[in-house]
């Protein structure tokens, strides 16, 4: 029972209340979407002349070469270089697949998924997104500094990121973007905490939340506690930067006065391990939900998957040791890491069995969100497993630093998580615009990307177990990576040619959003759950009367159906 | 509407909204918590890692300042809730102890102008190491934080009005009290770690 009741507000009428300054989730989710789906271009195209310069070193970049490295001639000049691996690791896990699976769909899911108007504090969130705008104006500001943005990776190691390192305003100016950004995620968690304990349905308990709810307030708890640290770190960074202080200046305090770089690499990864849990836990949550929709089964062990995503949140707290075995740890210490970190493969493998279960024996309807699902599924597995290599001192000592990282972190932070969010988008698109996108050109779309993703980050752990280092400007000036070439151009290929896919995608989404005349129904996928119950695209009000929960989210086939359909919604009763 | 009915009945519905709004503000507290516990993680590897403290030669900080501004702090804590419960009861003093817990805020702020510039006084300044950077980053972090408390103290200007309804405010109140005690208890860990020990 919902703690509270929210009453039904009249519909904004102004382009300004409407669309910029909204205080519906909906909206806002909206807003969030598009400013993921802009940064992911530009990350995108960064990411893609970091690959060029791989593959093809010392040849101007096509097209827009000329125009951006002038002086050069449309080659990637080294420092450049360090800015866009730099710049492309910050947009895409801060500003594209955080506003994306956070912003959007946590703000859009929440309160239909639990059957809430709106959520708790819709002034709050409408400032959550203003926040992020501002933070995304300050990042892309670096870009136009004289020294230009910050270049000192996305971890931002100290000496890298002190005036040492880096004496531009660029890395200034990226500090103060996280930080700001950090403030504005914070506001969105407060939100999804108190909606997701307070507004839920009558009837509705936890377990009845559908899966994609839990990981998105799992995220939300991730967040609150850990972002302030990555926010101390951030505000320590500047004092150092601009008021000239030492705690991340290297030497011994005791004599030199100085502090402590190694101070700063804790302080990022105590936050840094949750975060990849906060970028992926919503991707799991929502790929939980959509098998078993498109499985036309329920979830298997969905109470299992529920409270080992739980296990993982908590274990994600105490593991981030693993990223630092090479800064002269204890040898005690890091093999302490070493079997926590291995132990999140229990609660892992629990939901990864889960997720077969569900779709074992299934009558499965393979639409465009059931194929990606099912690729997160494959990628996931493969990224999940690679992390073992990682996550063991020994064989850690010889990959740390190299390709096969970063082809890790690849496969589980980005093709999951950008696969997820796109089963969501082709999933929720008829709730959100009201209009569906097209199947074929959505099929395809997937196909492209499933190959590419797989082209781009197999060849990185190839070569990176290889032993090519992650953020080398020219690798192959060493002789024995010399041969690496032809492998990284494969490698730079796959990502043309999955870059030039999602031109697919987005003619796609822009042609559903503004052009498609053809309305979609109140419940194309034929799924129970609570935002399915009302008109497409939702009203703003949410729900008329507020649906009172009757059954869980996943009754797929059971005997016990009211009804002839194989599905049931949430709000009737079996018998 | 029978002010006094609304001001001592607990419907369901103002139950839940101040389980709602405590929830929200457990959250606030627990990521400012964060916040000061990692600066607080960075002062204990130094501390631990440094033979002498404080080092470089550096003198301890004189306490006398930093006393007077503890004692500040616990007595706006004391007036505030003194004025929490005055609300409540929706009697005219309210007033005067919401006055003196804006006063010793104010107090408060001019105590640590004061440290920091007794500190440039003596030439200590916050590039000179470690334990100056410490010692000011940490007090200007707090005095932020206690500034932007101080400005949120006048959002409660309107309970002081005649025949206000408790039930509307009692969550501003309630919020605004736990993030002014929050930065009390702060300010008193930070005595302790940084200027005692």
């Amino acid at each position: 029972m919902a703690f509270y009741e929210q009453h039904i507000h009249d519909a904004p009428k102004t382009f300004l209340s409407k669309y910029i300054f909204s205080y519906d989730h909906k909206v806002i989710g909206k807003q969030f979407l598009w400013y993921g789906i802009l940064f992911l271009g530009i990350g995108g195209m960064m990411a893609l002349m970091i690959r060029w310069t791989l593959a093809f070193p010392g040849q101007p970049f096509p097209v827009i070469g000329n125009f951006l490295f002038p002086s050069t001639g449309g080659v990637v000049p080294p420092d450049t270089y360090a800015m866009l691996f730099t710049m492309h690791g910050t947009i895409m896990i801060f500003y594209a697949i955080t506003p994306i699976l956070i912003g959007a769909f946590g703000n859009y899911l929440i309160p239909l998924m639990i059957g809430a108007r709106d959520m708790a504090f819709p002034l709050l969130n409408m400032l959550s997104f203003h926040i992020a705008v501002a933070s995304g104006v300050l990042l892309l500001a670096g870009l136009f500094t004289p020294l230009g943005a910050a270049a000192g990776g996305w971890t931002s190691y100290p000496t890298l990121s002190t005036l040492i390192g880096s004496p531009g305003v660029g890395q200034t100016l990226w500090t103060l973007a996280i930080f700001v950004l950090g403030v504005s995620s914070t506001m969105g968690a407060i939100n999804y905490i108190t909606t997701i304990i307070t507004l839920r349905a009558p009837g509705m308990g936890y377990f009845d939340m559908p899966l994609s709810v839990w990981g998105l307030g799992l995220t939300a708890i991730l967040n609150a506690i850990f972002l302030p640290v990555l926010g101390a770190g951030c505000l320590l960074l500047v004092f150092d930067r601009v008021f000239g202080t030492a705690f991340f200046l290297a030497g011994a305090a005791a004599t030199s006065g100085t502090g402590d770089p190694i101070l700063f690499q804790h302080v990022f990864w105590i936050f840094g391990h949750p975060e990849v849990y906060i970028l992926i836990l919503p991707a799991w949550g929502i790929v939980s939900d959509l098998l078993s929709f498109f499985a036309r089964k329920p979830a298997f062990g969905a109470k299992a998957t529920a409270l080992s995503m739980t296990t993982i949140t908590i274990l994600s707290t105490i593991v981030y040791g693993h990223h630092m075995y090479t800064t002269q740890m204890s040898p005690l210490l890091t093999q302490s890491f070493m079997t926590l970190t291995m132990t999140i493969s229990i609660p892992s493998a629990i939901f990864f069995a889960n997720w077969l279960g569900t779709i074992w024996k299934g009558s499965i309807r393979f639409h465009s969100p059931m194929l990606f699902s099912l690729g997160v599924v494959f990628v996931f597995g493969l990224g999940g497993l690679t992390g073992l290599y990682l996550a063991t001192v020994t064989t850690d000592l010889y990959l740390h630093d190299t390709y096969f990282v970063v082809g890790h972190f690849h496969y589980t932070m980005a093709a999951s998580v950008l696969l997820g969010g796109f089963a969501a988008i082709y999933f929720w698109m008829p709730k959100m615009f009201g209009t569906m996108m097209n199947e074929f050109w959505a099929k395809v779309h997937f196909w492209i990307t499933m190959l590419g993703l797989n082209g781009i980050f197999m060849g990185m752990m190839v070569v990176g177990y290889a032993g090519m280092h992650r953020r080398l400007y020219n690798p192959f000036v060493y002789e024995f990576m010399e041969r690496m070439i032809p492998i990284n151009t494969f490698v730079t290929w796959s990502a043309i040619t999955m870059g030039l896919s999602q031109i697919i995608f987005v003619i796609n989404f822009v042609h559903a959003v503004f052009f498609k005349k053809e309305k979609a129904s109140a419940n194309p996928w034929e799924v129970g759950t609570l935002e399915w119950t009302i008109p497409s695209p939702s009203p703003h009000y949410n729900f008329k009367e507020i649906p009172v929960v009757k059954c869980g989210p996943h009754e797929y086939g059971n005997p016990n159906l009211t009804g002839d359909r194989d599905f049931q919604y949430q709000t009737e009763e079996l018998v | 509407m029978n002010t006094v009915m609304s001001n001592t009945t607990l419907t369901k519905e103002r139950v839940g909204r101040q389980i709602t709004s405590s929830i929200a503000m457990t959250v606030i507290l627990v990521t400012f918590s964060m916040l000061f516990a990692s600066l607080l993680l960075g002062f204990t590897v130094f501390r631990l890692t440094s033979d002498v403290w404080p080092p470089m030669g550096f003198e301890r900080v004189d306490l006398f300042l930093p006393t007077i501004s503890t004692i500040l702090i616990a007595i706006s804590s004391f007036t505030f809730w003194k004025y929490e419960k005055l609300f409540l009861a929706v009697n005219k003093e309210r007033k005067l102890w919401l006055g003196f817990t804006m006063a010793l805020g104010f107090s408060f702020m001019v105590m640590q102008a004061m440290l920091w510039s007794d500190l440039h006084s003596k030439g200590i300044y916050v590039q000179d190491g470690i334990f100056p950077s410490i010692i000011f980053s940490f007090t200007w972090t707090h005095a932020a934080h206690v500034v932007v408390a101080w400005f949120l103290l006048f959002y409660l200007v309107p309970t002081l009005k005649e025949g206000i309804s408790v039930e509307k405010l009692e969550n501003r109140v309630f919020n605004i009290g736990k993030f002014w005690h929050f930065l009390g208890v702060v300010w008193l860990i930070m005595y302790i770690t940084i200027f005692l020990f």
